[in-house]
């Protein structure tokens, strides 16, 4: 039983100006519950190279990551059964998600909001509706 | 996977999201108002707002943004939920949808403005009563219709007039190094970054930061190292290192800053060459009461020392995150979405594959392996895979039932009547084709309820009723179909009007003689209304014809049950798919027919003289106390060669919706089996009696017997005779 897809990088790939984290692809999970965003961040994502699975709440990202290796994981806040910021806490209680470079989707860019995804323990923020560029440009920013 | 795609799959969303959100608000109405109930409203708001933004649908984008800053609002508890409150909100969702519809292309922008306001208005009214102590920021946001902050530039994040100033403090500075020869030629400006142990929380790492700034241009000239002590005393988590960067006029001061924006006071940064190296923060010490959010950067003067110097590492988590809501609702379970083409592409292969599997029996059967293992359990898969492909198609009633309470919140406020709605069996699944096509006549049927059976209040009153109306839905299983019922408790049919009209509009005979059952039937008849002002709520007398028809079309039946002052119910009954059914195989005559199982009650073989004849034409058996009009199949269809003595052949009594039971004269039952429903009207045309046709193993066509219609118009048919 699962729900999430993995999707293989498009065979057209864009050569991208950035080799440095290019040398194995970089993973990334996105956490959303809604379909449509989590489409739009697999196109977005999958054009410059980068391999995507998905879940669709927290406990959905939990049991896929206790199976899979990823590198980077962008997740929504708001979502059924278990949100963004529990999820967050939940991988960074034990050793191997500590320093997992972990992306929160908001839709407001204050102070405020930023001051508490980083208290939740998020690497950082991406502002919906967002834009591809700022989008690839904030993993590279974090992708170890 | 292009954009229409994903724009699909976000309508597809909305329906849902809006779904969710009108159950919740029902829920609200009736007096729920646990923060998971407005959470699910809220999150159904703000995932449409979501995909408004992302794909540029402007209007909703700024209907969502407004009504999702009021929801926000109420489950903060900042707006207390009053039942004027959830009329507005639930408003606001019905303009929601047309928004929606209009986005899809389907209507109009809707005119929101005056809601808006009041949404507004509730925020703003609410705001001065609220508990809590600072209102007016959310007051200020709320009056803003705009969505600013959502735009995914975050203006106001930079200063813009401080960043020019900035600048110009940058060349100045640039003027005075290009004199000492020290640093390169092009370079305008330094900055000076030292990390601290937030830049390594929360999977944060300095390195990339500062390979982004040498990307933008910018060139180490410095690493300060004196700050780390002895071995013994180091701690790794400390930042006893800082850098120095030298970068080009033509890079802004933001660009460096927005590179530390995610680290916030976890790293420091200060601007200008003269200034000096921030100092080394220990961990220990930085552990200290929490302070307030660190200052935007750039706001602050040029060439200063800025940002982050004192500001502790991030506070302790506060308890604002947590695991929602466990039991999850099974429509959140886990799922994938299939384009519905290709899931109809394997219904019909799976169709194919039962008659195939049904072929390759009879072959075998003709050279005496009948009874073979193996085929037995290719009997058995083919079973399993159809009951998985059928499953997957099947989709709980719900979404039908949950534009419900839109239409009828709309008939109230055309009617004026007080309707309670009652809902039950929403859960219960059934093909997603017979889904699409319920709503027309549910929305029918409902409209007629409420127009025509439910009572004003002061004529509900006068009978000694409850003043407000109660519409019942519900839906359940039964024996391989569903049953859907709407009832109202009303006034019910008034037969005299029903009988006077139809005579009137010269439906019926002036002195026919009908059954209640009969006159109940009539309000179906093509172009009859009863109703003594056409509204225009029911519409001209054209509605439920065409509901008789809908429904039938979709392989169901139509029945009505009323009692007068107590009220009406109308039952659907429905297949559970359309495509493939269960079905006893008979002979009659040269012919070989489908009799469907759902309407086999049971068969017999009578013994001579049980039959017995009934006037010219009509004959009838006593079938364990109960007598029973029999149907020789053979008249109905016209076949040659069949047994006419009934002592001869097999009775199969069959149940029908209108005229009760029935035994249907044949030659012989050949086999029970399933079969792939095939349209005659799609091929051919609509015949009477019949429901389809079939492909049977031996690669013949068979007829599906269409027992409600045969019965009832054989049963006429004699009637007629023997009145002749």
């Amino acid at each position: 039983m699962s729900n999430f897809s993995e999707t293989q990088p498009a065979p057209n790939l864009t050569p991208t100006s950035e080799p440095a984290c290019m040398n194995t692809t970089t993973r990334i999970l996105t956490v959303d519950d809604s379909p449509s965003m989590r489409a739009l961040l697999n196109h977005a994502l999958t054009t410059q190279g980068f391999d995507v699975a998905q879940a669709e709440d927290g406990l959905a990202a939990l049991d896929w990551l206790a199976l899979n290796e990823v590198d980077v994981v962008i997740t929504d806040i708001n979502m059924p059964r278990l949100d963004g910021f529990g999820l967050i806490e939940r991988l960074r209680e034990g050793s191997r998600h500590r320093d997992r470079p972990i992306l929160v989707l908001t839709t407001e860019s204050s102070e405020e909001k930023k001051a508490r995804a980083r208290a939740a323990g998020a690497t950082g923020w991406i502002v919906k509706p967002f834009d591809p560029a700022k989008l690839v440009a904030a993993v590279r920013r974090i992708a170890h | 996977m292009n954009a229409d795609e994903i724009q699909a799959i976000f309508f597809a969303e909305c329906e849902e999201s809006l779904a969710a959100a009108e159950q919740g608000l029902a829920a609200c109405k009736a007096g729920t108002h646990d923060h998971d109930t407005i959470n699910a409203v809220f999150r159904g708001v703000h995932s449409i707002k979501g995909g408004a933004g992302a794909f540029g649908y402007i209007a909703l984008q700024g209907f969502t943004h407004t009504f999702e800053t009021l929801l926000s609002d109420v489950r903060d508890g900042t707006v207390a939920i009053t039942d004027g409150l959830i009329d507005l909100m639930l408003g606001a969702l019905d303009t929601l949808s047309d928004h929606v519809a209009a986005a899809r292309g389907l209507g109009e922008t809707p005119d929101d403005g005056a809601l808006q306001a009041e949404l507004t208005a509730a925020m703003a009214a609410n705001a001065g009563v609220a508990p809590m102590p600072a209102p007016a920021p959310v007051v200020t946001a709320a009056v803003a219709p705009a969505f600013d902050d959502d735009d995914g530039e975050p203006l106001s994040d930079f200063d813009f007039s401080a960043m020019l100033d900035d600048i110009a403090g940058a060349l100045d500075a640039a003027g005075a190094d290009s004199t000492s020869g020290d640093a390169p030629v092009d370079a305008a400006w330094a900055v000076k970054v030292r990390p601290h142990a937030g830049a390594m929380r929360n999977g944060s790492e300095p390195l990339l930061m500062l390979r982004e700034i040498l990307d933008l241009g910018g060139q180490c000239v410095d690493c300060d190292v004196s700050q780390i002590p002895s071995l013994d005393t180091i701690d790794p988590g400390t930042g006893y290192l800082g850098w120095t960067f030298a970068l080009p006029s033509g890079v802004a001061q933001a660009a460096v800053t927005d590179i530390f924006d995610f680290v916030g006071d976890g790293c420091s940064l200060v601007f200008g060459d003269a200034t000096p190296m921030p100092p080394v923060r220990p961990q220990a010490t930085s552990i200290k009461a929490a302070s307030p959010p660190a200052t935007p950067l750039a706001t602050l003067p040029s060439s200063a020392a800025v940002a982050g110097a004192e500001p502790p590492i991030a506070p302790v988590p506060a308890p604002t995150s947590g695991v929602a809501t466990p039991p999850a609702p099974p429509a959140m379970g886990q799922s994938i979405r299939i384009e519905l083409g290709k899931l109809d592409k394997l219904i019909d292969a799976v169709g194919e594959l039962v008659i195939a599997q049904a072929m390759m029996a009879q072959r075998l059967a003709g050279d005496g392996l009948a009874v073979t293992e193996e085929l037995t359990m290719l009997e058995g898969l083919t079973r399993d895979i159809q009951e998985s492909a059928m499953a997957i198609r099947a989709q709980p009633i719900g979404s039908v039932f949950s534009r419900v309470p839109r239409i009828l919140r709309e008939l109230t406020s055309s009617t004026g009547k007080h309707v309670r709605l009652e809902v039950s069996g929403e859960s219960t699944e059934l093909d997603k084709t017979v889904i699409e096509r319920l709503g027309e006549p549910l929305t029918h049927l409902i409209r007629n309820a409420v127009d025509h059976g439910i009572e004003p209040a002061e004529a509900r009153l006068a009978a000694g009723k409850s003043p407000e109306g109660t519409l019942t839905l519900s839906a359940e299983h039964r024996s391989g179909r569903i049953l859907i019922r709407i009832g109202d408790d009303g006034k019910g049919i008034d037969r005299d009007r029903v009988l006077a009209k139809a005579v009137e509009k010269g439906l019926v005979a002036p002195d026919a003689q009908l059954s209640r059952e009969e006159i109940d039937q009539l309000i179906f008849a093509p172009g009859f209304s009863t109703a003594q002002t056409i509204t225009n709520v029911s519409g001209r007398g054209v509605g439920m014809d065409v509901v008789r028809q809908n429904v039938k079309d979709l392989g169901g039946r139509i029945t009505i049950e009323s009692e007068p002052g107590k009220g009406t119910t109308f039952t659907l009954t429905l297949p559970l798919t359309l495509a493939i059914s269960d079905g006893m195989v008979v002979n009659v005559g040269d012919q070989t027919l489908v009799v469907p199982l759902a309407n086999v009650v049971e068969s017999l073989r009578p013994e001579p003289g049980e039959v017995k004849g009934l006037g010219a034409n009509r004959a009838m058996i006593n079938v364990r106390g109960r007598f029973i009009p029999v149907l020789p199949l053979h008249i109905a269809v016209g076949a040659a060669g069949a047994v006419e003595a009934a002592e001869h052949g097999v009775l199969i009594v069959v149940e029908t919706e209108g005229a009760g039971r029935a035994a249907l004269l044949v030659d012989a039952i050949c086999d029970q089996r399933q079969v792939v429903i095939k349209s005659l009207d799609t091929h051919y045309r609509s015949v009477e009696g019949v429901a389809g046709a079939t492909i049977l193993g031996d690669g013949r066509v068979a007829l599906i017997v269409d027992v409600d219609g045969l019965v009832a118009h054989s049963l006429a048919d004699i009637g007629l005779s023997e009145a002749a």
